[in-house]
Formats: structure tokens, sequence, C-alpha cells
């Protein structure tokens, strides 16, 4: 009886993925993509360039045919096409179980979809993904996915931002999330990671009522994180100031992120998310 | 108190309260409102974001007006205001009230309750004590218990204890009780009276007046209560006598007799002029109906008086005469005199003895010039044994016959007759009647005599039998009771022939008393009579209840209906009495002039109007409405639109539901008048959308045919569903059996075999003629032994070559349809069913098939293997066919066979 108990269970466990996966596949699925070449010599099968011998090349390398065109020798180099590693992170806090109207998902729901939509995309295209803080090797392939996608579920965070974490250069990170920590603990993280050679792409994922904030007359707000509440006796007074303050907050992050050559986009969670999928592959897939 | 004009408040210093409406009005516009309160992630943001201005907000103006009205009505209603309040009392002491709760106080008895209560809280507002008794004496006749002073709730229960009580007021023994009480003075004295005088109204009002200041309080004038009396009972229609108190002005009032079971019978509306006190009514009613009413009761007014109960004497009985209607001499006839003297009193009959007894009698009186046949001997003794009552009356036939067996006494033959053998000098008259003869009581008139009459053999119990004798001692009526009727012989004629009795007025009181004697009640009872169900106060009749008494033995007559014996029905309910109350009222007036002094009150016009519950509701609906404007400023109602929306959408579409099948049946009437107006071919529509298709397409090339070669005019063919569609409009009906048909459900199957019976053909198509193995044959029959599974059909047979549909139109051989070479089966020919046509005609050529042609007549499908001969054969065939249909078997006689012969050649 234990071998039908853990399949019923792992069935029941996996029938809460498969929504979540067919979505994001679904949204990958309009963004075209393939193989990209590393634009630099390496391993590969595309041809790259040729160059002349130099001693030390081994011999087998050499390639008779151009050789024999004319008078240098030559050896023919390919295209690196190596996989490049990703590391994704949402955000995962209490921040982002937020919609403004029931018709609208979750900024969280949102999150995940772009998180796991990014990563089938990602391994579609041969990259190695993992999720940063779950302790997963970056990995091809389609069990990497549903790994993923059962984080995903899983994960609630306490944080506004990932911790820190040692990794290996030259990878990616990508980070999916409303991004609202003071901007100061934000840029720390950034320039850390940035020392260490990683690239970095930040996505924003906010309500259309936090960039707009539609109410009017005397509001008790409550924060979502075990915030104190904070009283407005007139909304509507404070919505420039408050936009001010949020187009400051982003002009921050969107300054700091181009300093140090990474990207900052911005998304809503009332516009479809193939819009910032296809923005941020186009990103990953340029460098 | 404090009276502002014609309102007045009973607790005025919660009046008070209303200054401090300023205040809250004051708070209510500095609070602000409560704040919505929404969950928000971006809360850093706003941090220490100061509003430029900070007018603080405030609760809208509407609202604060709707609190402030809150809070007024609430004070207000505290306040207890009053409409009309009544004076307060005076002086100090209890306070007195006695009511009066006899049969007159029913009338307005949720007035007089009603002033009773106001009059309870006005004391108890003021603190006094209360002292209240009735009028009237209660049920049993038991003495009343010692009045005492009540506390205002002990006053409220007893107060609704009070009914009124079906007989009339004893206002003397009332004062008494409330003398012994011994009260030295009361502080106000309220008599709620009933406005009638019951010859004590006067002494009562000094007697209370000596106690205190009296007030009486009473329904305002012209509404006194009315009373039903009695009138004689054996009168043509149903009657009564309605009395009432006051003659001063014209009164009307509408009559209700009631049956058994408190169905309406009959109504009638009386008027009484103005100046009379009582009036006769009359209900005009069938004799059957008249019987079944047990009551009579004045309509709108609930009393004990105002109904009326009728028990066993009023009921009519209808009395028949044996007569002939083409007697010789009408007028001579007994029959004619007894319908004198009987229809005053009765409902007549006549006719002969069967019909008579059939219709239904109580009586049945038999002149001498009734010949009676062994039949009628026979009825006339089974009815005798049910409970009929037969009258004969003697004369010259009896007398020569005197064996009779339908006689109570043997009678001697021959008859005394003045101047014959047994003879007197002077004719005879009459005795006084005995004591114990239902004729006890009956003035008998000077100049009645008898001058003959039939003699009795005298035996033991013959003056056991005799019910009236002659001054000489012979009997002149004898009665023996059979079964459970009475046979009664009058000795005389029943015409002016042998006596003169029969055109006196002692014949009419005699025969009415023999027709009370059928109904089982004459005389005086000699049981006693317990109650089986009584009136209340209200006239409404109940089981009797443990006080009533029994009505001793024989004194029927002397009951009056009072505390002891309530008026209702004694007696067993198969044999009641009614005991009526207007017996007992003695002192039918209105109330007198009374002292100077007493004050003189309307039940109606003292109404207070407490404020206080509508005002404290209006204050609760204000309270939910302010509950959920608030909740609707928070931001906390729920989403209910969308379910309004749904909800109407739901309606609308119900509604057009129920308004499509009104339309369908406007188009079934359509579809029977395109029917029945012109000739249509028709077909079965098999759900099979090709054949169905070749079907319709076939019977259109076929009508075209006919349309140009015969005197047929066939409109455009119609597909049917037996199910559904009525077949009656089509003489002729196509149907193509194919495969994997479903059988037919019953309904189906009744129309089919309606249509059969009634004259319809059917041309079977088992369209399988192209495949001749047997296998499909077999199966064809099968197919077509399921399909027509449930209908009656006669075993087919192959059809004979001079069958009438090889020779209706056109001469023919065979029948072919897209295939050729099949059988066709019809039914043996049998002149008497359906007039020798065949019903049913099976074939598996698919005629349909070959017909099959467009609007231009260009054949769809190919005829194998003949070709367009072939095609034109089958069209031959079905313009025979529709002949056939149309004409029955007109070509089959013989008339035509030497032409046709000639035609074939032979």
């Amino acid at each position: 009886m234990a071998k039908p108990a853990l399949r019923h269970r792992a069935e029941a466990a996996s029938l809460a993925l498969p929504p979540l996966l067919i979505a994001a596949e679904r949204v990958a699925a309009a963004v075209v993509q393939g193989t990209h070449g590393r634009r630099r010599t390496g391993q590969g099968e595309t041809f790259w360039q040729f160059r002349q011998y130099e001693p030390g090349d081994p011999v087998t390398r050499i390639d008779w045919r151009e050789t024999a065109k004319t008078q240098h020798v030559y050896v023919r180099e390919t295209e690196w096409e190596a996989a490049q590693s990703v590391y994704l992170w949402r955000d995962g806090s209490g921040s982002m179980d937020y919609a403004s109207d029931a018709n609208l998902p979750t900024k969280r729901e949102r999150a995940d979809l772009l998180t796991l939509a990014l990563a089938a995309l990602l391994v579609r295209g041969g990259e190695r993904v993992t999720l940063m803080g779950s302790g997963l090797a970056p990995a091809h392939g389609r069990a990497i996915l549903d790994r993923l996608a059962l984080q995903l579920e899983r994960g609630v965070t306490a944080s506004d931002l990932p911790a820190y974490e040692k990794l290996p250069r030259h990878g990616q990170v990508i980070w999916i999330g409303d991004l609202l920590a003071p901007l100061e603990a934000t840029a720390a993280l950034v320039l850390r990671y940035a020392d260490a050679g990683l690239k970095g792409h930040l996505l924003q994922v906010l309500d259309p009522a936090e960039e707009s904030l539609p109410f009017a007359g005397r509001v008790r707000f409550e924060g979502l994180e075990d915030e104190n509440p904070l009283l407005i006796s007139r909304v509507e007074s404070i919505r420039t100031g408050y936009a001010e303050r949020l187009r400051r907050h982003r002009d921050g992050l969107a300054a700091l992120t181009r300093g140090v050559g990474w990207t900052f986009a911005t998304h809503r969670t009332d516009h479809p998310p193939q819009q910032a999928l296809l923005a941020l592959y186009q990103i990953l897939t340029e460098c | 108190m404090l009276s502002l004009g014609s309102i007045a408040f009973a607790a005025p210093w919660l009046l008070a309260g209303l200054a401090a409406l300023p205040v809250l009005w004051w708070l209510l516009r500095v609070t602000p409102p409560a704040p919505k309160r929404v969950r928000f992630p971006a809360l850093r943001l706003m941090l220490g974001l100061a509003p430029p201005e900070e007018t603080p907000a405030k609760t809208p103006l509407w609202l604060i007006i709707l609190r402030m009205v809150l809070a007024a009505a609430v004070i207000l209603a505290l306040a207890q205001p009053l409409l009309n309040p009544r004076t307060p009392i005076a002086a100090a002491g209890p306070v007195v009230l006695a009511v009066d709760d006899g049969w007159g106080a029913a009338r307005h008895w949720d007035d007089m309750r009603a002033a009773l209560d106001r009059l309870i809280d006005q004391a108890r507002r003021e603190g006094r004590e209360i002292v209240l008794f009735g009028t009237a004496d209660p049920p049993g006749g038991r003495t009343p218990t010692d009045l005492s002073l009540l506390r205002p709730a002990d006053a409220r229960a007893a107060a609704a204890n009070l009914q009124p009580l079906p007989w009339p007021d004893d206002r003397a023994q009332a004062l008494a009780r409330f003398k012994r009480l011994g009260l030295s003075h009361a502080a106000e004295i309220v008599w709620l009276s009933d406005e009638l005088d019951g010859g004590d109204a006067a002494s009562f009002a000094a007697g209370l007046a000596r106690h205190g200041p009296l007030t009486v309080m009473g329904a305002s004038g012209n509404a006194l209560p009315r009373l039903l009396a009695l009138t004689d009972a054996d009168d043509k229609d149903l009657t009564a006598t309605v009395e009432r108190a006051d003659p001063s002005l014209p009164g009307t009032l509408t009559l209700r007799a009631l049956g058994d079971d408190g169905r309406l019978m009959a109504r009638r509306a009386v008027t009484i002029p103005a100046g009379q006190g009582s009036i006769v009514a009359h209900i005009p009613m069938p004799t059957e109906l008249r019987n079944r009413v047990a009551s009579i009761a004045i309509a709108n007014e609930a009393s004990a008086g105002a109904v009326l109960l009728l028990d066993e004497r009023w009921k009519r009985r209808p009395v028949g005469i044996v007569a002939r209607h083409d007697a010789a001499q009408p007028l001579l006839s007994g029959a004619y005199y007894l319908d004198k003297a009987l229809s005053p009193f009765s409902e007549v009959r006549t006719g002969d003895v069967a019909t008579v007894i059939k219709g239904g009698i109580a009586v049945l009186a038999l002149p001498d010039s009734a010949s009676l046949g062994d039949g009628d001997r026979q009825a006339i003794a089974s009815w005798l044994d049910k409970g009929g009552t037969v009258v004969r009356f003697a004369g010259p036939r009896l007398a020569a016959q005197p064996d009779d067996t339908l006689l109570p006494v043997r009678l001697r033959s021959g008859d005394r007759t003045l101047g014959g053998a047994l003879s007197w000098e002077r004719p005879a008259k009459l005795a006084p009647f005995a004591a114990d003869s239902p004729f006890a009581g009956l003035a008998i008139p000077d100049d009645v005599t008898v001058s003959r009459q039939v003699l009795a053999e005298p035996t033991v119990d013959l003056a056991r039998k005799t019910w009236a004798r002659l001054t000489d001692g012979t009997p002149l009526v004898t009665a023996e009771k059979r079964g459970k009727g009475w046979l009664v012989l009058v000795h005389t004629t029943a015409d002016p022939e042998w006596s003169n009795l029969a055109i006196s007025g002692l014949m009419v009181e005699m025969l009415r008393r023999v027709v009370a004697v059928s109904q089982g009640i004459s005389g005086t009872s000699d049981k006693p009579l317990p109650p089986v169900e009584t009136l209340d106060g209200f006239g409404r009749l109940h089981a009797a209840p443990a006080t009533a008494a029994t009505i001793p033995a024989g004194a029927v007559a002397k009951t009056v209906a009072g505390p002891r014996n309530p008026p209702g029905f004694y007696g067993t309910a198969d044999a009641r009495v009614a005991l009526n109350l207007a017996p007992a009222v003695t002192h039918f007036a209105p109330l007198p002039a009374l002292p100077t002094g007493i004050r003189r009150e309307d039940f109606v016009r003292s109404t207070e109007v407490d404020f206080r519950p509508p005002l404290l509701a209006f204050a609760l609906m204000l309270m939910l409405a302010d509950f959920a404007i608030g909740l609707a400023l928070r931001g906390l109602l729920p989403r209910i639109v969308g379910r309004a929306g749904a909800a109407a959408g739901a309606i609308a579409f119900g509604v057009v539901l129920l308004s499509t099948p009104t339309a369908q049946a406007a188009g079934d009437d359509a579809a029977a008048i395109a029917g029945a107006s012109q000739f249509h071919l028709a077909y079965v529509r098999t759900g099979v959308a090709d054949v169905d298709a070749e079907s319709k397409a076939g019977l259109v090339g076929l009508a075209r045919v006919l349309n140009e070669r015969t005197a047929v005019e066939a409109a455009a063919p119609m597909g049917v569903d037996p199910e559904s569609d009525d077949l009656v409009f089509f003489p002729l009906l196509y149907w193509p059996v194919v495969d994997g048909e479903p059988a037919l459900s019953p309904q189906a199957i009744a129309h089919v075999q309606h249509y059969l019976n009634t004259g319809g053909i059917i041309l079977f198509d088992t369209r399988d003629q192209e495949q001749p193995n047997d296998f499909s044959a077999a199966a064809a029959q099968a197919r077509l032994k399921r399909l027509a599974a449930g209908l009656t059909i006669p075993p087919l047979m192959l059809l004979p070559s001079d069958h009438v549909l090889t020779r209706s139109f056109y001469l023919l051989e065979n029948f072919p349809g897209r295939w050729s070479g099949g059988e066709l089966w019809v039914e043996p020919t049998k002149d008497a069913v359906n007039d020798g046509v065949s019903s049913v005609i099976v074939g598996g050529n698919e005629w349909a098939g070959a017909w099959a042609a467009d609007a231009h007549g260009v054949p769809f499908y190919a005829v194998v293997p003949g070709g367009e001969p072939q095609r034109e054969m089958a069209y031959r065939f079905g313009v025979n066919l529709v002949m056939y249909a149309l004409t029955g078997n007109y070509k089959s006689d013989q008339v035509h066979v030497p032409a046709i012969l000639e035609r074939l050649g032979q």
C-alpha cells in the first residue's frame, strides 16, 4: 500500500503544478527562441573563422582544404555555444499577495508565471536555469522545470530581496518582484553581485492600483507585511506626492542598474505577461 | 400628563431629552466618520506624505439629519404620545367596571373589549385598583363568586377571559353582587353596556350611581343587536321573524339560511320600515333544499340572538297523492280535495305510485279512486317499512273489496250508510279527539258530518288503533304502525260524497297532524333531552359544554334559554330539538333615559391612539438604514448588483418560455388548416435525411404528374411525424422503412391505428428490392414487423391480378419503382370492412426514388433496369394508388368490366 500512497501523494502534488506550468509554457510559446551563439571562438558546431596556424596548435585542427587554396596554413575555429547558467529569483514576501481587482492576478501569481515562463524559454533555448535559494544546481531539461514549479508553489520567503549567494562568474541573475525594498538595500546587493562578475536583470511587477492610487476620502491603509497602519484623511491630496515618490524609486533603480550594466524593466499586472517576457528574453539573448 | 391640543404625552419629563439633540448634532458634525480600510503593499512609499491642507473629513449632512431624526423619534416614542387621551380620573379610589356580557354584547364585542382594555390601561397609569364584573349569570346557573379589588394586571387577565354569553343579562343580580362588595366610594364607575334594556337598566344605573360618578359607554345608536324569532312552522317558505330594539329608523339586513354543514343555502335581503319593531321574512326555497336548512342567521351579526336554529319541525315533507292525470272528471275526484287541503302547508305531488314514491315523499295519500296493482302494493309496502306514512281514504271501491292487506284494521263488508241496513237516522258528528290521538286539541266545527263510512271489525286492539271517532264510538280514522311507517285509514271519502269533512277546515288540520306524525315528533316527547350542540355568545355552534344541563322529559315547551340551558340542539344527534334564544328575551328595547349626572360615552369615539409602537417601529427602520449606510460608506457592502441582474434575466427568460407555447398552438392551428384545405400527399419522416429528402422529392414528382394527368389537385407534400402530428388530413401516407428506425411509441401506435381504423391508407416501402437475397428480405420483414408491432393489421396477401389497384386509373400489371419485380402485399378484400379498401399496402420497389424529380421534371435517381419506361410505369402506379386512396373500390364494380375486358383485348 505504500507505493500507491506515495504515487497518490505525488500525483496530488503534481496536480498543482500543471496549471502553472501549462500557463507558463503557453506564454513562452508566444516567444520564438533558439540556441544562440556566443560570438566568440570556442567549442561549438557553427563555423566562426579561419585563423592562421600558430606553433603550438594541434596539427589535427588544420583545415587542409582552406590551406590548399592559399599559401598559408589555416586552422578552423568554431563559435562558442555554451549554455549559460541563469539564476532566477522571485519575490515571495507578503507584499506580493495583492491584487486590487478580482479580475487581476495577484502580483505573486504574475511573478510566478513570468519566472516559470522564462525558465521554460531558457530551457528550450538550451540554457541551464535554477532558482536562487532553492539549493538546486543549474540544469537543462524538463526536470528542472518541474522542480522549479514545485519550489515556486511552495516558496514563501520573508524578505524582499534575495540573500547573497556565491555564484560562479559569467552567470546571469534575474530578479522578479515588486522591488519596493529601500533603495540602499537593493543597491548594496546589486553592487555585490556585480562585483562578483554576474550580469543581472531586474523586473518590477506592480499592481495598477499601486501606480495610480485610485482611492478617495478617508482611508486607513494597512500593510501586508505587518507594518503599522497609516491613516490618511484625504487620499486624493497625496496622490501626486505618492506618484512622485514611486517615480523617484524607479529612477533610482534604473540608475543603479545602468551603472553596473544591468537592466531594469517594469510590468503591470493588467498588461499581458508576454510583453515583459519578450523584452526580458531579448535582453537575455543579446548579451 | 402634558397635552398639546389633541395629542398628550403620558411621560412628559422624557421630552427633556429633546434638549440634548443640538448637542448630538454638534457631536455628529465634529466626529469624523469611520475610515475605509484598505490593504496596500506599497505603504512605505506613503510614509511621511503630509497632505497639504488638513481639513478633517466630515460626515455628510444628510446622514447627520437621519441620525437626528432617529434620536428624536426614540425620545418622542419613550414619552408615550397619545392622540385623544381620556381625561384623567379626578377623585381617589378604585375604578369600577361593569361589563354587559349577555347576548347583546356580542355585536360590538371587539369595541367593548378595546374600550375595556383602555380603561384598564388608564387605571394602571394612574395607579388605581379595579373592580371588574359582568352582568350576565355565569354558565350552569351557579352563583357567581364574590367581587374583590383587583390589581390592573389581574384585571387585564380577567378581562381577557370575558366572553359574551348567549343568554340575556341579569343586571339585578349583578347589582346585588356589587352591593355585597360593600365599596363605599369609587373614583369612577364605568358601565360598558350593550344598549339593551332588559327591564332593569334604570335601576341598575341608579344603583351604580350611588357609589360614584357613573359613565355609561355604548355603541353608537343605530347599531343595536337584532333578534331572530320563530314563526309558524308550516308555511310554505322558510320564515323567520326579525325583531329589533329601536324601531325609529328603517333597517336593512340580510338573512342567510345555512345547511347542516354550515354551507350557505339561501340568502334574502330584508328591509324593516321605520316604525316597525319586527317583520316576518320569507325565504323561498325548493323543498329538498329547505329540508337541509339547519339554521337561519342574520349576516354580519355574530350574536346568539341572530341565529335561529331549526329542527325537524321545520322540515317540509312533500305529500304524494296518487291520482291519474287524465281522470275523466278531475273536480269530482278525491285527489282534488286532498290537493286543496294539503297545499297550504305542504308540497303536493301527483302521479302514479311508483313515480310519486320515487320522487321522495313523506306521506302518500291514496284516495279511493286510486287503483293499486300488485307492483304498486309491493312498492307501498316496502316504502311503509322504511318509514313512510300512507293515508288511505275509503270509498265505494274499498267498500266493495274490503279484504285488502293495505289496511290498518279489518273491515266489515258493506258500509254504513244513511238509510242502509246498518243505518242511522241523522248524519253522525265527530266526537272530540282523545288526548293521546295525534289530533288532540283540534277544534271540531259543528257542521262536520259523516253520512257514510266503512266499518271496522271490532277487535281487541281496535281502540288502540283509533285516532278519531264518531259520536257513537265508531272509529273514523284508524292507524297502525307498520315497520317504521304508519298506515292510516280514514273511513270516509276524500271527496264530499260521503261526508263534508273533505270541504271543512278540520280536514286541513287533520291532514297537517298526519303529516306531522310522519315526521315522528308528534305530541310531547317523553324522554329527557341532553344537550348535543350549543351556541356560544357569538352564535357559533359548538359541542355542548359541561355546564349545559339536560332538559327534563316533557319540559321542552316550557324551557327557555338561560345559563342552565344555553340555546342549541337538545336530544340525540338524530332527533334534535332546537332551543332558541328569542323566547328568553322578554324585554327587547333600547336603554331608557338615564338619570341626570350620568355621562354617556361611545366606545369608538373615545379612541386613544398610542403612538408609541409606530414611532418605535419607525426608529428601528431608521436604525437599520443607518447601519446599512454606514457599511456602504466604509465599502463593506458585498457586491449584489450582478445577482439582481441575473435574477431579472431569469424572470425575463421565464416569461419568454411561457409565451412560446401559445405561439406553438397557433402554429398547430395553421398546420391543421393547411392540411385540411387541400389534398396533400404525405410521407412519414424517418429521421434519415436523405431518405426524407427522397420521399419528399418523390411525392413532389408524383404530385406534378397527378396535376397534369388527372383531376386530382395535389398540393405540396407534407412530412408528418406519427407521434405528434395529426394524420387525419391525409388520405394516403407514404412510409419508407429504413434500418435502425426505432419502434413506434405507444402514442404513435395509437395515432396510426386510429388512422388506419378511420380509413387511412399507408404504403409501406421497404426499399430492399435491390437486394434480392433472402437474408435481406427476412431482414426487411423483421424491420417491418418491428415497426408495425402494436398495430393490428390483418395478415396480408399478395396482390391478386384483378385487384382494384391494377385498374383504378391505368391498367397495370406490375408496379415497378426504382427497382422492379417486387411483390405488393395488400389486405384481403372483405367488402364489409372499410368498404373493401386495403388500409395497408406493402412493397419493396422504392417508389419515391422513381417518382423523385425536380420542378422541371428532371429525375433524380436512375431507374433499374427498365430506365425511363419503367419510371413511367412507376408514375402510373402512383396515380393508381392515389386514385385508389381517393375513390376506394370504385373501379371494382362489374359495370366497367366489359369495357376493361375490351381494352385488354380479351
